[in-house]
């Protein structure tokens, strides 16, 4: 059935395909690549803070595995970097279940606070390892040597190699969410203890939900490896990172399927716009934006866009019940 | 037996909340459990549903020793519960809550959700399946903790004052949903400190004071039991009924 959500929701991603080739301006075509880079790794946090529930502010850690990974096979191995997208998945589920099996046992702001000491580890281990390139970090191959380097001056590449990842996130993420796993996690968004009297294995259930935001986190990092061409700890290991990831769920509309690509469609030009217009020395303001989103959904609206699409969606309702009671 | 604790003892500090209490509960049937408050009764409850590890003791059920077993265990062996305090998935309609119940013996979704709507309609919460559980008032989240532990398919339903906090009306349509649930041949441990209710509903009953069983029997019986009036009313009453 076509409901207007549904609706809404198809006009969207048909003018995703088709922006790289509606507008010729590089600027633009790069702007629209980064969205849905970020759109990615956020729909992929998305998975454990949106639906389970479970704030982690330490997903840099993953994103930095995955970036890392993709240029370490290359300095490494000579290898293209994006052959370090299961190197990447292998370490970061590895270390999901090592930083998951402790952590999932504190609530709230204790979980949230050991995922950013997690990451924040990785950080400075990373910025004191030669094999990662220490605190100066990593390039990838300076000029393509074959395509499956997947190095092109053009944004318009990437732009649709990003959209088929996340359409396989979100394509899976709605499978999810109509399965037994989408109840399960929930219910344990909704509490823990009336979860598990219900039968819900909750810190298995938490675990797989790690397990894929993780996995897809890190692929988002090395897609960033490769697009970028380098990475650095405060650049794919810093706080700023995870941050980024929740505000762009949280300002869509957290544990929805599209709610993620709906706050990257609004934070990513407002970032790389201020960030063209001021330079380098504007690079503050992205965090006074950042800052400012927080405070508006936190007041205004937790739930996000999201939350004010459910509101028009209930407001139509009750306009069409008045108006076939009037008749 | 479908339900056996032995000599259970739960002891937080220096202070034991439950000292040395047993109960068995045969199947079929309502059992009430009353005392005064801070009597130990939900400390024991919850003993008993796996949310607190007894600190002495051992507890059996269905062929199971389900002392150290976690809570989900207990629900996969078919022991429900309910809340003092509702806990429901306040974010989800009243039929999504009742469908993490039903996934526990519905592997997918289709078979889950024929599940659910028969709880849904057993319970009377059918009409209000697609609003938000968080729009519900007292009664109707008690009810739909009793709808979400029903869609489990459990042997033995417990009730942790479930009826509190309700209405005399209220407790009428409350007391008519337990006696259908028992038709049903689930088993239910009912906690509750309103003695009138045990009274019309339990077929036996366990009178807890100060961490002790202190008397069982038939419920008319146990409330004449001088030593339940003696804890209910304290010694200076019965002193004065003398």
């Amino acid at each position: 059935m076509i409901t207007p959500g549904r609706a809404l929701a198809i006009v969207g991603l048909l003018a995703i395909a088709v922006w790289p080739l509606a507008v010729q301006d590089v600027f633009l075509q790069r702007v629209g690549a980064l969205v849905l880079l970020a759109a990615i790794s956020a729909s992929a946090w998305n998975l454990l803070g949106g639906y389970a529930g479970q704030v982690s502010v330490g997903h840099a850690l993953y994103f930095g595995i995955g970036a890392y990974a993709g240029l370490v096979v290359y300095t490494e191995w000579g290898w293209p970097p994006i052959a370090g997208a299961p190197l990447g998945v292998a370490v970061s589920a590895t270390l999901a279940i090592v930083v998951g099996l402790p952590t999932f046992r504190l609530r709230g702001h204790y979980f949230s606070m050991a995922t950013i000491a997690a990451a924040e580890l990785a950080r400075i281990l990373a910025a004191n390892w030669p094999l990662l390139g220490a605190a100066v970090g990593l390039m990838g191959p300076p000029r393509p040597r074959t395509i499956a380097d997947l190095s092109f001056t053009s944004p318009v590449p990437y732009h649709y190699l990003f959209l088929a990842v996340l359409l396989a996130l979100l394509g899976l993420t709605a499978l999810m969410q109509r399965s037994r796993m989408g109840y399960y996690l929930a219910a344990i968004r909704g509490g823990d203890r009336a979860a598990r009297s219900l039968g819900v294995p909750v810190l298995r259930y938490k675990l797989y939900a790690l397990l894929l935001s993780a996995s897809f986190t890190s692929i988002a990092g090395t897609l960033y490896a490769v697009m970028v061409g380098f990475v650095d700890p405060d650049s794919v290991l810093g706080i700023l990172v995870s941050v980024k990831m929740i505000i762009i769920a949280a300002l869509g509309g957290a544990g929805t399927l599209y709610g993620p690509l709906v706050g990257a469609t609004i934070l990513i030009p407002l970032e790389e716009t201020t960030n063209a217009l001021l330079g380098g020395g504007g690079t503050g303001i992205t965090y006074i934006i950042y800052g400012a989103i927080i405070v508006f959904v936190a007041r205004f609206q937790p739930g996000g866009v999201a939350a004010l699409w459910r509101h028009a969606a209930a407001w139509r309702a009750r306009r069409a019940a008045r108006g076939t009671h009037a008749a | 037996m479908l339900l056996d604790a032995d000599d259970i003892a739960m002891v937080f500090g220096g202070f034991r909340a439950v000292d040395g209490a047993s109960l068995s509960v045969e199947e079929g049937g309502i059992i009430g459990l009353i005392g005064p408050n801070g009597a130990g009764k939900s400390t024991f409850f919850n003993c008993l549903a796996g949310d607190l590890l007894p600190t002495e003791g051992r507890i059996r059920f269905a062929g199971s020793d389900v002392t150290r077993a976690t809570p989900e265990a207990h629900a996969r062996l078919g022991m429900a519960r309910t809340f003092q305090v509702p806990v429901t998935f306040e974010d989800m309609s009243v039929a999504d809550n009742v469908m993490v119940g039903a996934f526990l013996r519905h592997r997918h979704r289709a078979a889950a959700r024929r599940a659910a709507d028969e709880v849904l309609a057993f319970t009377g919460l059918d009409r209000l399946a697609d609003s938000r559980a968080g729009s519900l008032g007292t009664p109707g989240r008690k009810r739909l903790e009793i709808a979400r532990a029903l869609a489990t398919e459990p042997k033995l339903l417990l009730l942790d004052e479930a009826l509190a906090g309700l209405t005399p009306a209220e407790i009428r349509t409350a007391i008519e949903l337990v006696r259908r649930i028992k038709a049903r041949g689930i088993t239910i441990v009912i906690v509750e400190h309103i003695v009138e209710v045990i009274l019309t509903l339990a077929e036996r009953a366990v009178v807890f004071h100060q961490g002790k069983v202190i008397a069982h029997g038939a419920p008319r019986e146990v409330v004449e039991d001088p030593a339940v009036v003696a804890a209910y009313l304290g010694h200076h009453m019965k002193r004065m009924r003398q």
